[in-house]
Formats: C-alpha cells, structure tokens, sequence
C-alpha cells in the first residue's frame, strides 16, 4: 500500500486507481488484463464482465491491502444487490480513498444518482 | 484469497465481520450454496455482508469444485461433503454450535449436518431444499444428467461461443467441467435417505423457506411436517431463486431469525404483484430454449 498521508485528494484516488487495476489485473488474468483500459467509469459487470467471485476475491484483494480503514463489507451490506452488480471502479476508488482518508461514514453511489 | 485444507480438500472461504469486528458471543453463521453454477459469492452478497454488518461472525465457503474451492475429481457425495464441512469447522477452531444458511443443495446439505452433528449446530435456515425421505439422491442424478445433456448441446455451445458474455461462458465451463470431468452426478446415488425418526427428533429450530412457485414447493409441507421446532415460510410469487429474487425480505427473515427472534414478531413480506416470478418451461424441464440463438435470450446476453 502507498502511503497517502500527504496526498491531496486527486493525487490520492489516481493512486489508488492504479492500485486497484493492478487488482483487477491479477484477479482476472493477464492475458484479459491486456484488453482492458481501466478508468473510473469503467464498470465491473458491462465493461469488465467480472464474475461474482471474481468481486469476491477483490474484494478480498483491497481487505487484505487497506485492512479496517476500508468498511467494504459495510459498504455492501445496506446495497440493492443490483447496486453492487452496478458498480464502477470509481465507485471502489471513492471508497477506499474516503477510507484511507479517515472520512467515516458510507456514501453510496446510488443514493448520489438518486440525488 | 483464504484458504483452508478440510477433509484432504483445499476450500476456499470468505469469513466477514463487522468493521470493529464480532463480537465474541456473536451467532457464527456459515453458508452453504448451491451445485454447480453457484458458489460462495450468492451467499457473499445477498445475507453474507449484510448479516455480518449486523453483527454476525459469517463464514461464507465454496464446496468442493465450485468457485475458487480445489477442482477435486471426486468425493462430491453426501457423506465427503459433511466431511468438509466439519473439517472446515475445525480448521478454523469453531468449537461453538453454528447457524448453517443454506441455498438449494447447499440448504439439503445443511439438514444433513444438522442430523449427523447437532451439536454442532445452533440453528438451520433451509432455504428451498430438494427433500425426498427415499430416492433425492437418484433424483438428483437424473436432474444432472439433464443439465449435462442441455449444456452440451450444440445450440447451447454455439450461444457460449458467439453471444454470450465472459462471465457467463466461465460459468457454463465450471459448470461442463463438474459434470465432464467429475463424480458429481454418479455421487448423487450415494445420498443416503432421510431417517423420519430422526428428522423427528432433530433438537435444532428450523427455518424453512420456499418460494410459492418453485419446482419444490410439494416438498415443503412434507419438510415442515417432518420436523419438530420448524417454522415454514412459503414466499408468494416466488420461485426456486428466492435468495435472489426476494433479497431484501431473506436479509430481514434471517436477521429477525438469528438475532431478534427472541423479542419481535417475524417480518411480514409483501409479495410482488401479479403471478410474480415463474419458472420458465425450459429451466423446469432443464431443456435449451428455443429461442436461445435468436430470441431475447440470445439478445439479452449478447
């Protein structure tokens, strides 16, 4: 994990960003990885077509790197499971950073669509 | 990715807890999917992360062969799979009786641990199990013969090669891959029956739940009736997958079941509107859809 103490906030997600596609790229396999440019607004079930347990082991992947600062099974506990099957990677980075920032509580990314 | 070996196996487990962690007295949940194209992650994102978040110490696991579990060539019967679990228990020290969660075969399987090692077991929720006293086990066998027989068609094989999407094509290759090359459909023989005196004096509460139009649905009486501390909740509307299909009220069942039982009233549900959800003719009759390569089945996943 990077250390982000002094990081502004833009410096902080386009870490983290990188942090995280290196996880999606171990998760789903290099030879996948390839083909795939991964941004914020890329998402896991249109654009990557992640499988379920794929999620699961990022998931594991981010728990195991960022630990207690990251409340990711908060943060999927009071979502529609369709939410979820929505995500974005923005949304993951969002989190973590929020996370990593020491910003409590959980803004979910479809209570921000629903204004 | 955490990994335990149980029973001469490699399993794959995903044990969630609250943010500040569970507490030490908190109900130990563990799920049980269900064959072939499930695994862990339908527990993981239905009740696993919002039964943790509530306070649970859950343990989610994929059987043998599923999802990111060892692809065992064999040992996919009854018996090897209570093995697992136990072995699973053990391996991570839990010496305290757990809550077993269980989908489909998963929920089949939870009832047979249930009878072998009530000790072991605090609670069971028995989510749309295929219960026959005598012949579940041929049952199943022919079931997954006909799964075997509808995945290979060449229609099918087609649509996986030319309009299906990545994660459906690595769903349909777990799932080939069980059937092919695997004892999991001739290991269904070796389910033993049900002892009805057993069922009869099982001193463990259950919670069965089936959807009102499921495939199952003439076997939940038969369950309930069966049992002595059972209570049956038949789900209006709904069909085999329930867990998915009624999230939010399984969450709050489960949570009211495992947590507030003692001092609320269970949740009422409402039911969806209409006939609901209904099971497809060629899902019940585990047969290719004709419209697969032309149709909206075709296009949905296109």
């Amino acid at each position: 994990m990077t250390t982000l103490d002094t990081a502004t906030r833009p410096d902080l997600e386009r870490s983290v960003l990188a942090e995280v596609t290196t996880m999606i790229h171990d998760v789903v396999g290099q030879e996948y990885a390839e083909d795939l440019d991964i941004t914020m607004d890329t998402t896991f079930q249109d654009d990557i077509d992640l499988e379920s347990i794929e999620f699961v082991a990022l998931a594991d992947k981010i728990r195991l790197s960022y630990g207690s600062s990251v409340d990711l099974v908060g943060f999927l506990a009071t979502m529609d499971v369709d939410d979820v099957i929505a995500l974005s990677v923005g949304d993951v980075v969002r989190l973590i950073a929020d996370g990593v920032s020491g910003i409590s509580g959980i803004s979910h990314p479809a209570d921000a669509a629903r204004g | 990715m955490a990994e335990v070996s149980a029973n001469g196996v490699r399993l794959h487990v995903q044990r969630l807890t609250p943010a500040d962690g569970a507490d030490p007295a908190a109900p130990i949940v563990v799920t049980l999917h269900g064959m072939l194209i499930d695994n862990l992650s339908s527990f993981y994102f239905t009740l696993g992360t919002y039964l943790a978040h509530a306070g649970c110490d859950v343990v989610c696991y994929d059987l043998r062969g599923h999802g990111r579990s060892e692809p065992a060539a064999d040992g996919y019967d009854m018996a090897n799979a209570l093995a697992d679990l136990a072995g699973l228990l053990d391996a991570l020290e839990i010496s305290r009786p757990v809550h077993l969660v269980g989908n489909s075969y998963g929920a089949t399987l939870a009832l047979a641990f249930g009878l072998a090692h009530p000790e072991r077991v605090a609670s069971l929720t028995l989510v749309e199990p295929p219960f026959l006293i005598d012949g579940l086990g041929e049952q199943m066998e022919r079931s997954l013969g006909q799964v075997l027989a509808a995945a290979s068609h060449s229609d099918v094989e087609r649509w996986v090669a030319t309009q299906a999407g990545r994660s459906v094509s690595r769903a349909m290759a777990t799932t080939q891959r069980l059937l092919k090359e695997t004892t999991i459909q001739r290991d269904m023989l070796a389910t033993p029956s049900f002892e009805p005196a057993a069922l009869a004096t099982l001193a463990v509460p259950v919670l069965a739940v089936y959807g009102g139009n499921s495939d199952l649905i003439d076997q939940a009486e038969g369950l309930a009736s069966l049992l002595p501390d059972c209570v049956l909740v038949v789900l209006r509307g709904h069909t085999h997958a329930v867990l998915r299909e009624a999230t939010e009220h399984l969450r709050a069942l489960t949570r009211w079941w495992l947590l507030d039982r003692a001092s609320a009233p269970m949740p009422v549900y409402t039911p969806p509107p209409g006939a609901g959800f209904t099971v497809p003719d060629w899902v019940r009759d585990k047969t290719v859809p004709a419209d697969l390569l032309s149709g909206p089945a075709g296009a949905r996943s296109a």
